[in-house]
C-alpha cells in the first residue's frame, strides 16, 4: 500500500503498464471464476457424477422429455414472434416522431425490473377463465390461455420483450441512410427500400436480440410456474420440473436437465457472439 | 502510515464485533437463550400465539428469557434448509419423512418419535375440499370430482407435502371401497379412478398455500387441500365452502428437536420444553382455533361443533404402510402417481 497509485489514463508508461493490465485482468478472471465458472462446473459435476447414461436415463423419461419440448417449442415461438414485433417497435421508436415517444421508450426496458412472479400474477388475472378477456376466449372460441401453452407464450413475450428491441435499435440509429435516400431516388417504394435496404443491414442484430431472449426463456420460472399450470406432458415446462426433481431430492435429475438446458443456451449464446462479430465486420465493410 | 492503518483496523474490527455481540444478548440478562424454529408455511399463525404463551411459561418455571427467531416455508423447503446449515432448534413439517431426512443427515441423534408425547405428530388435520360458495357444482364426496369438465384444484405432489397427503386420501378412499363406482381393494380400478380425476385438474400449483390462493383468485370449482386452510381462508373473509367427503386421511404433522443443533447452541432443555408445551391444552386449543383437529382427548371434545366427525377416517400407516412406503410405491417416477398423471394426458 506504499506507492501503487491508481493511474486514471488507460494508457500509461510503458514501464507500469503491465502490471495495471495484470491487475484488471487477474480480477475479473477471478470475478468470473468465482461467480460463474465454480457454480456452473458445480452443477455439470451433480449431473454428471452418475456418468452419461444416467444422465440420458433422466432426460429420456417420458415427463422430461416432454417438459424439455414443451420448453423448447414456446421458446421457439416467443422468439420468432419477438424477433418480428420487436423489430418493428425499434423500428417505430427509431424512425417516427410521435408524443410520448420516451416515455415508451423507457418503458420498453420495465420487463427486466418487474419480479417475474408478479408478471404471472398480473396475466392470471388478466387472462386467467375468470377475467372478462380469458373467459371470452374461452366461452367464444375454445381456448384456454391461462394454465396452457399460450400463457406461456404470453409470459415469456412480456419478460423478453426488451431483447429484440434493444439490440435492433442502436444498429438502426447508427445506419447510413445515404443507401435508403439513393434508393428512393432510384424510384424504389417505401416498402421496398425497407425490405432490400434496411432490413438486410439489420438481420444479425435481429437474430442476436431473438436467440439472446430465446436463451433465456429457455430458463424462465417466476412467471411460468404461476402461468402455467404445471401438469406434466400439458403445461409443465423444463425449468418447474427442474424445480419439482430439486423439492422431491433428485438432485441428479435436476442437474441432468439443468445441464441440457445450459448447454443449449451455451451454444446459442456463442452463435449470437459469432453473429454479433459478423454484422460488426458487415458494418465497417 | 502502515502501524496507522492497521491500528483504525483492528479499533473497527473490535468494534464491530463488540456490536455484533451486544445485540445478541439483548438487555444483557445473562440467561437469556434464543430459539430457533424451522417450520411448515400453513401453522405460522398458529405458532405466533403459541410462543408468547410459552415465554411467559418458561420465565415463570425457571426465570429464563427465551427470544425465538421464526422462518415458515414449504416443508421440502425447511428440510433441506436445515440439513443444509440453518440452524434451527425446533423443526415443524408437514410430512414425517421430512423429519426422518433431517436424522438421515445426523442432525437428530435421539428417537425424536419416542420422546415427544403423541409420537411427535403435534397437530392433525383431514383432506377436504373447497367450493364455491353455494356449492354449484354439487360436489359431495369424492365420486364427485371425476364429472367430465369438473376444474380440480391440487398442488404438485413432487413439491407439496400437502399434495401427497390429497392424493393418497382419494386412493385410499378408493381402496377401502368407499367411492361409488370403484371396487374395494382393487388397485387397478382405484388408479383409473385417480387418472379420471387428474384429467380434471387444471393446475398443479407448488404448494398448498399456492392452490388455495389460485382458487381464491377465482379458478376451478374445487380444490383438495387441507381442511385447516380452508377455515382458516374462512376466516379471513372467504366465502367458498368446505365439504367433507365420507372417507379420508388423517393429516399428521410432526415436530421435533433437531438436537445436534441445540446441543451446539446449549438449548436442548428449553427446546424439548418447548416441544412438550406444544401438545398442552393451551397451546392445543390454539391449533383448534386456527382449523387443526386436536388430539387431546379434552380440547377434541370441547371442539367438536367446529370439525364434523368423519365416516370413515383412515391413517397413512393403516392404509399404506407408512410414509416410507408410500413414499416408494405412490411419487417415486415409476409410482402410480407418476403413472396416473402420464396416463390422464394421453
Amino acid at each position: 500500500m506504499t506507492t501503487t497509485t491508481p493511474s486514471l489514463a488507460i494508457k500509461d508508461t510503458p514501464h507500469r503498464a503491465p502490471w495495471g493490465r495484470w491487475g484488471i485482468k487477474s480480477a475479473a478472471f477471478t470475478y468470473l471464476i468465482v461467480l460463474l465458472l465454480i457454480p456452473l462446473s458445480v452443477i455439470f459435476q451433480d449431473g454428471l457424477k452418475d456418468g452419461l447414461v444416467n444422465l440420458w436415463g433422466s432426460i429420456s423419461l417420458p415427463i422430461a422429455w416432454a417438459a424439455l419440448r414443451l420448453t423448447l417449442w414456446t421458446s421457439a415461438l416467443m422468439a420468432v414472434i419477438n424477433a418480428v414485433m420487436g423489430t418493428l417497435t425499434a423500428y417505430v421508436l427509431v424512425r417516427y416522431s410521435f408524443p410520448g415517444k420516451s416515455f415508451l421508450n423507457a418503458i420498453v426496458d420495465l420487463p427486466l425490473a418487474i419480479p417475474t412472479l408478479v408478471t404471472g400474477v398480473m396475466l392470471v388475472v388478466l387472462y386467467g377463465p375468470q377475467s372478462i378477456i380469458g373467459g371470452w376466449f374461452k366461452d367464444q372460441l375454445g381456448w384456454q390461455i391461462i394454465f396452457a401453452p399460450p400463457g406461456i407464450i404470453l409470459a415469456l413475450l412480456f419478460v423478453n420483450f426488451p431483447f429484440v428491441v434493444r439490440a435492433v435499435q442502436p444498429v438502426l440509429e447508427s445506419l447510413d441512410r445515404e443507401s435508403e435516400e439513393a434508393a428512393a431516388t432510384l424510384g424504389a417504394g417505401s416498402a421496398r427500400i425497407f425490405w432490400q435496404v434496411t432490413l438486410p443491414a439489420l438481420w444479425s442484430s435481429i437474430a442476436s436480440g431473438a436467440l439472446l431472449s430465446f436463451a433465456r426463456a429457455i430458463g424462465e420460472f417466476g412467471a411460468i410456474v404461476i402461468v402455467a399450470g404445471n401438469i406434466p406432458f400439458r403445461s409443465q415446462t423444463a425449468a418447474i420440473y427442474v424445480f419439482g426433481e430439486v423439492e422431491s431430492s433428485n438432485r441428479q435429475g435436476a442437474s441432468a436437465m439443468s445441464i441440457v438446458m445450459l448447454s443449449l443456451a451455451f451454444v446459442l449464446v456463442l452463435f449470437v457472439d459469432w453473429l454479433r462479430k459478423r454484422g460488426r465486420k458487415e458494418r465497417t465493410a | 502510515m502502515n502501524t496507522k492503518f492497521k491500528t483504525l483496523f483492528v479499533i473497527i474490527a473490535v468494534s464491530l464485533l463488540t456490536a455484533c455481540g451486544s445485540s445478541n444478548t439483548p438487555s444483557g440478562n445473562a440467561g437469556a437463550v434464543t430459539l430457533t424454529l424451522a417450520g411448515y408455511s400453513t401453522p405460522a399463525e398458529a405458532y405466533a400465539k403459541i410462543i408468547p404463551l410459552f415465554t411467559a411459561y418458561w420465565k415463570a418455571q425457571k426465570n429464563q428469557d427465551v427470544t425465538f427467531e421464526t422462518s415458515y416455508a414449504g416443508s421440502g423447503a425447511q428440510s433441506r434448509a436445515v440439513i443444509g446449515g440453518l440452524d434451527a432448534d425446533v423443526v415443524a413439517l408437514s410430512l414425517e419423512g421430512d423429519v426422518t431426512n433431517i436424522a438421515k443427515a445426523d442432525l437428530i441423534k435421539r428417537d425424536w418419535q419416542a420422546i415427544a408425547p403423541n409420537k411427535g405428530i403435534v397437530s392433525t388435520s383431514i383432506v377436504a375440499f373447497a367450493v364455491r360458495k353455494g356449492n354449484p357444482k354439487n360436489i359431495h364426496d369424492w365420486a364427485d370430482l371425476a364429472q367430465p369438465g369438473l376444474e380440480v384444484l391440487t398442488p404438485d405432489p413432487k413439491t407439496s407435502g400437502g399434495a401427497q397427503w390429497n392424493i393418497l386420501a382419494l386412493y385410499g378412499a378408493a381402496l377401502r371401497g368407499k367411492v361409488t363406482g370403484v371396487p374395494a381393494n382393487d388397485e387397478t380400478a382405484a388408479t383409473n379412478f385417480l387418472v379420471s380425476v387428474l384429467k380434471n385438474v387444471t393446475a398443479l400449483d407448488k404448494d398448498a398455500r399456492s392452490s388455495i390462493t389460485n382458487f381464491e383468485t377465482g379458478n376451478g370449482d374445487v380444490a383438495i387441500t387441507y381442511e385447516n386452510e380452508v377455515l382458516l381462508g374462512q376466516q379471513r373473509g372467504q366465502d367458498y365452502e368446505v365439504i367433507i367427503p365420507s372417507s379420508t386421511i388423517k393429516i399428521q404433522t410432526p415436530v421435533a428437536v433437531v438436537d445436534v443443533v441445540s446441543d451446539k447452541h446449549g438449548t436442548t432443555e428449553v427446546a424439548d420444553a418447548f416441544v412438550k408445551f406444544l401438545f398442552t391444552k393451551d397451546a392445543q386449543q390454539i391449533f383448534a382455533e386456527y382449523g387443526y383437529r386436536s388430539e387431546d382427548p379434552d380440547v377434541a371434545a370441547a371442539t367438536a361443533g367446529q370439525f364434523p366427525a368423519v365416516t370413515d377416517l383412515f391413517t397413512i400407516d393403516d392404509v399404506f404402510g407408512g410414509w416410507k412406503e408410500a413414499k416408494t410405491k405412490y411419487f417415486s417416477d415409476t409410482g402410480i402417481y407418476v403413472q396416473a398423471i402420464s396416463e390422464a394426458q394421453k
